[in-house]
């Protein structure tokens, strides 16, 4: 029973894992990146809801005045394009990056 | 010091510290408000100290590359992060508070301050510095000026009612003096007028005469009650008592036959009910000086025509009249010197308060009941 359990949940966090390495880590491969993001979004939007809704908001959206990137950066590589993914998909690698990258677990 | 006198000084030393304490209280209530209002004060800014060097910590610690971030630690001070929703992010705090919706409060002796940020370090919307809170130590300097401020008050109190006592003490005074002296001056012409009056024929006496004579008799009869009384007063704890077996029942029928004549004139009679040999070890002086001056007042104050009983027990003397009573009230004040309630009749008002005296001299008690406008009743009992 606790075997069955362990591969089963090994099974649903490898295929969530994947997802996100291919819904997101295919074009943010670098991990420093993507953990410089979160720190300007808990700059800018402290909390985990708060977070997780600017970061949907800015996905199913993107715009220049809602990127946290500086103004340089922007001017530079543009707003990424519009999320192809549906919004339960969405959502849910949202809460993966979330849960990996968020600075209250790194706290010590 | 006269008792009315001890009772009013009593009184104004009473309201004036009252009154003092009063004022004492509300000035100490002011001052310990105004002395807790400046600690916190100065709590919030030593918390507000405190907040700025965690911000910058804070700031520090968001801008490091690393993996993980230290949350910056103090000695003096203990603080938490929370984020845009109030939720706890990190604490060093002693105690979590419930709440962190009050810019400060204070729980288990510790003060803390809640103040927002804003870009927000390591997610941090709101700090929480706590440290432990200052007591305010004032109770010792209370008690000390209070102290001080009622014995301040005893003294002046005490000094101000005596000052403003003391024309009336001279008055009191005047009014002793006046009745020693006329006392004394008294004493030869009372002797003369009752010698010369027990020595008289009266068989000569013509009807008309003989009522003149009976009426020189009374008015020298209380003549002579005053005067005992006066001695009394005059001599009171002076003169050592000669006490000896008395038979209240022999001295009960003399005093009766004394107040005969004076009772004849307002037609008043004595109803006896007195048992033989009834005995009681006194002065025999002083346990006179209380019959006559029970009888004397029951026929002063006796209704023309009326009966006043006596009833003599084993341990109980009972005088009843059907005079004109007195209210509860004149029956409490009725033992003070100099304490009147009828202006009409003559007297000092110093009857019942010998009484009084030589009662407790041998332990008897009084007990007065009286009815407005019914009568009087006296009982003694030893």
């Amino acid at each position: 029973m606790v075997r069955s359990t362990f591969i089963i949940l090994f099974f649903v966090v490898s295929l969530g894992a994947s997802s996100f390495e291919k819904n997101c880590l295919e074009c943010h491969q670098n991990e420093f990146q993507l953990a410089m993001f979160m720190k300007k979004y808990a700059l800018k939007y402290s909390s985990e809801r708060s977070i997780k809704e600017a970061l949907y908001s800015y996905l199913k959206k993107p715009t220049y005045n809602a990127s946290i990137l500086p103004f340089g950066y922007l001017n530079r590589f543009g707003i990424k394009e519009k999320s192809s993914l549906d919004d339960a998909e969405l959502k849910k690698m949202i809460n993966i990056y979330y849960d990996k990258y968020n600075i209250k677990s790194k706290i010590y | 010091m006269y008792k009315s006198e001890q009772r009013t000084i009593f009184n104004v030393l009473a309201l004036y510290l009252s009154s003092n304490l009063l004022l004492i209280a509300t000035i100490f209530a002011s001052y310990y408000y105004y002395q807790n209002e400046q600690l916190i004060l100065n709590e919030k800014n030593i918390l507000k100290k405190y907040t700025t060097e965690l911000e910058d910590a804070l700031l520090n610690v968001h801008q490091s590359s690393n993996d993980k971030y230290k949350y910056p630690r103090f000695e003096n001070f203990k603080s938490a992060i929370y984020d845009i929703d109030k939720n706890l992010i990190f604490s060093t705090l002693d105690v979590q508070p419930p709440n962190i919706d009050q810019e400060f409060f204070i729980i288990e002796g510790n003060s803390y301050a809640v103040s927002p940020i804003k870009p927000y370090y390591l997610s941090a919307a709101y700090l929480v510095t706590q440290k432990e809170t200052q007591t305010l130590n004032i109770s010792n300097d209370f008690v000390a000026i209070a102290i001080l401020i009622v014995l301040i008050t005893i003294f002046t109190s005490f000094f101000l009612v005596k000052l403003v006592l003391k024309p009336l003490r001279e008055n009191l005074h005047l009014l002793d003096n006046f009745i020693k002296d006329t006392t004394h001056e008294l004493n030869t012409p009372i002797t003369t007028i009752l010698a010369n009056i027990e020595t008289l024929d009266t068989y000569n006496f013509d009807e008309k005469s003989l009522k003149k004579f009976q009426r020189i008799k009374i008015a020298s009869q209380n003549i002579s009650n005053l005067y005992q009384d006066l001695v009394y007063l005059l001599l009171n704890h002076k003169v050592s008592s000669t006490n000896e077996q008395l038979n209240i029942s022999s001295i009960l029928y003399e005093r009766v036959q004394y107040f005969t004549l004076m009772a004849n004139a307002k037609k008043l009679s004595f109803d006896l009910k007195i048992q033989k040999d009834v005995m009681f070890y006194a002065d025999k002086q002083k346990i006179e000086r209380i019959i006559d001056n029970i009888f004397s007042n029951a026929i002063k104050y006796s209704k023309k025509s009326t009966t006043i009983q006596v009833i003599l027990e084993d341990s109980m003397l009972s005088i009843i009249d059907e005079g004109k009573g007195m209210t509860q009230n004149e029956i409490k004040n009725i033992y003070e010197k100099y304490r009147r309630f009828d202006n009409v009749q003559g007297g000092f008002g110093i009857g019942y308060s010998i009484i009084k005296s030589i009662a407790d001299e041998y332990e008897i008690t009084i007990h007065i009941s009286s009815e407005v406008n019914k009568g009087t009743k006296v009982i003694l009992k030893w």
